[in-house]
């Protein structure tokens, strides 16, 4: 091969060329093609799951008693869908988790965002074991804290609402929102903030207008979690509510029991939302790479 | 364009901001969305570990909303983990919200001394006709009765007629002996070329109850006291046997109905609740047999649950209201058709029953009036300590059948520590254990 190469580039004063190594070229290319053949086993990885639990909730009971199943949808039915939708509680259940979900998110940036930038820009003391500290939340299980935190909520009259829920869910989610926006905010040369003050900004105003921009990626990857933790979490949100559930403290005991075509109808119900809000926010988070790259 | 007028402007937007987020917070409190069908003021909460399966919970809701009158109910089917924790915080906290617990026998058991008095209940409910084993079992081990019977069920085998081509010639498919059913277990395995019969071995199987209720009370008479003796040797070489020609898949399955609707398998013992959507909808390919007899009779387990009504209750008088409504024939009758559990007062079934449930109470009533029946009673006053002890039965069968440990070793180390659970509760014997004021493992 490399003798052939040798022969085409010859120059017409037929002066020997250095040989051509084609060898990274082609390694280039081979690193592509695998990497190519990664994105799309990875994607599979994700997507399949979701597609089949997507084909089994369309698909009629007697089809899913067939076996071996299907790929394509030929049994199309939205008869499982259907009744479970209907069964009490479940679009109550959904409303319930969208409000706890957004209000999560809400709160714990109003005081995770400060906090993270804090940690970041200032030295002050007992930074270390405060950043420490803040992770311990997550050290203990809900399942120790379940009754404690119920009889408490019940004495101060807030079990069974969405506020208990949203107090839980954002105790459990600062952490990680902190951690994050701090170490973006790190990321942030402080010269951008100072020349943004030489150029007449309050601290708050640079604040706003310069650093929160370019830390956006961040908040969007905290904001994330946060969601998904709250859309997900079942024990807490089970144990401080009664008649006002959240959808997955609602179906998840008692889809563990029904027939498989409602655990596929209550899957596909739980997935679908939570995709949606990732893909939402996914813009925000490409625009981290977009960043970086730059 | 002063630097003063941006900083306080910006002070106060960001005031503002910290006001209106303050301002969701009672705005919150008032916006969930109800999720248990009516959860309004003066509602009771009828907290309960049973009908939490989609269908299931439809179907009771119907049910509680024809027969409760004009008594709101919330419906909260949890699961038992959930039930206990709800339960114990909110009477811990002295702010009982839940009106009436539902559960089975076991689930209620930890509550025993925090549950009302139900005696006067129980008095005006004495022309229902509970049975007297019911009765005594409602007192969880205390004087008085803790809860009103609120359903009951057993275990069956379920049939699909297709199986019946190789049962042994001589043997009665409504009267079983365990020999029988081995041997249709040896011959269907022959015959299909891979083996059709099974139980419900899965994580959230309910086979220790066979052991417990079926098995060992057919081989030896009793559940504790004959643990590890020469019969319940013979009782686990049975088991053995009955294993290697079950489908192996067994230790998957949570529910039979499942196996058997998709025919992966032929004939299975179950909860009459686990069968009964796999015959529901071809009635005519199904039978549901009585379970087989051994050398002791025919064991079998009842299921019971019952309605109790913790103490502080915020609705007690229209939780007793609703608990008497929940007692009469109708309710109970429609609780059978839908839900397929059991009245537990006394009452006329009727023959307008839907073909599935129909076979059914053919299968139990044979069961319950066989003339060798020996009734195995869920264990009685065990307390916290009742799921290690089913943990002991399924280890039996963990180390018998899958791991094909020595009989008699296993037995008699998973007995050893039977024997120090039951000497630390000191608690009388249940049946089929013949009376004792304590019971111990022989």
């Amino acid at each position: 091969m490399s003798h052939a190469t040798t022969n085409k580039t010859t120059s017409p004063e037929s002066r020997p060329q250095p040989e051509v190594d084609r060898r990274p070229l082609a390694r280039q290319r081979r690193n592509r093609i695998l990497l190519q053949v990664g994105c799309v086993l990875i994607t599979l990885f994700m997507a399949l799951p979701i597609y089949l639990i997507a084909l089994s909730a369309t698909s009629s009971r007697a089809a899913l008693q067939e076996f071996p199943l299907s790929f394509i949808p030929n049994n199309f039915s939205l008869e499982t869908m259907e009744t479970f939708l209907q069964s009490t509680g479940i679009l109550g259940g959904l409303i319930n988790s969208i409000q706890v979900g957004i209000f999560t998110l809400l709160l714990s940036l109003i005081i995770g965002v400060p906090a993270g930038y804090a940690v970041a820009r200032f030295a002050f003391p007992g930074r270390d074991p405060y950043q420490l500290f803040l992770l311990f939340t997550r050290a203990l299980p809900i399942v120790v804290l379940s009754v404690p935190l119920a009889q408490l909520f019940l004495q101060t009259g807030l079990y069974d609402s969405i506020l208990a829920v949203v107090l839980l869910h954002t105790a459990l989610a600062l952490p990680t929102t902190i951690l994050i926006t701090s170490s973006v905010f790190l990321g942030v040369p402080r010269d951008v903030e100072e020349a943004a003050r030489i150029f007449g900004c309050s601290p708050v105003q640079a604040f706003l207008k310069v650093v929160m921009p370019m830390a956006i990626p961040g908040i969007a990857a905290a904001s994330i979690f946060t969601f998904v933790m709250s859309w997900n979490e079942v024990l807490g949100a089970s144990i401080l509510t009664l008649n006002q559930r959240t959808l997955p403290a609602q179906v998840l005991s008692s889809l563990a029991e029904s027939p498989l075509a409602y655990r596929f109808a209550g899957g596909f119900l739980l997935v679908v939302p939570a995709l949606i809000f990732i893909f939402f926010m996914r813009r925000y988070l490409t625009n981290m790479w977009g960043s970086t790259i730059r | 364009m002063s630097d003063l007028a941006h900083h306080d402007l910006s002070r106060r937007t960001l005031l503002k901001g910290g006001l209106m987020a303050l301002a969701t917070g009672p705005l919150l409190a008032a916006c969930g969305v109800n999720t248990s069908g009516s959860g309004g003021e003066g509602s009771v909460n009828f907290l309960s570990t049973q009908f939490s399966p989609v269908e299931e919970r439809q179907k009771y809701e119907a049910t509680l909303k024809k027969h409760a009158g004009d008594i709101q109910v919330a419906y909260n089917p949890v699961d038992t983990g959930v039930f206990n924790t709800t339960l114990k915080s909110q009477l811990g906290a002295g702010k009982v919200e839940v009106g009436i617990a539902g559960g089975l026998h076991s689930d209620l058991i930890p509550f025993a001394s925090q549950l009302e008095d139900l005696s006067s209940l129980t008095r005006d409910l004495s022309s229902a006709g509970f049975s007297d084993d019911l009765l005594e079992l409602a007192k969880l081990g205390t004087d008085v009765p803790r809860y009103i019977p609120w359903i009951q069920a057993t275990y069956v085998v379920a049939v699909n007629k297709k199986a019946l081509d190789w049962l042994p010639s001589g043997a009665d498919v409504n009267n079983l002996t365990y020999e029988n059913y081995l041997a249709w277990a040896q011959a269907a395995r022959e015959a299909n070329g891979r083996p059709v019969f099974g139980i419900p071995a899965g994580p959230k199987g309910l086979h220790h109850r066979f052991y417990q209720g079926f098995l060992l009370p057919s081989f030896t008479g009793g559940q504790i006291t004959t643990f590890r003796n020469a019969d319940a040797v013979t009782a686990w070489t049975y088991m053995r046997d009955l294993w290697a020609n079950m489908n192996p898949a067994s230790a998957n399955y949570d529910f039979m109905q499942e196996p058997l609707g998709n025919g992966e398998v032929l004939v299975a013992w179950d909860h009459v609740a686990r069968l009964i959507n796999a015959v529901q909808d071809k009635p005519d390919d199904w039978l549901m047999v009585p379970a087989p007899s051994g050398p002791k009779g025919k064991g079998y387990l009842l299921v019971v649950g019952g309605m109790a009504v913790p103490q502080g209750s915020a609705e007690k008088d229209k939780a007793f209201e609703l608990i008497k409504a929940l007692s009469k024939p109708e309710a109970q009758i429609e609780t059978l058709k839908s839900n397929a559990f059991f009245p537990v007062v006394e009452t006329e079934i009727g023959g307008d029953l839907p073909g599935g449930i129909a076979l059914e109470a053919k299968a139990v009533k044979a069961q319950q009036e066989a003339p060798d029946a020996v009734l195995a009673l869920p264990p009685v006053g065990l307390g916290d300590k009742d799921p290690q002890v089913s943990q002991l039965f399924k280890n039996c069968f963990q180390e018998i059948c899958l791991n094909n440990a020595d009989i008699k070793a296993t037995l008699d180390q998973q007995g050893a520590e039977l024997a120090s659970i039951m000497d630390t509760l000191n608690v009388p014997c249940w049946a089929p254990d013949p009376d004792a004021d304590q019971c111990r493992v022989a």
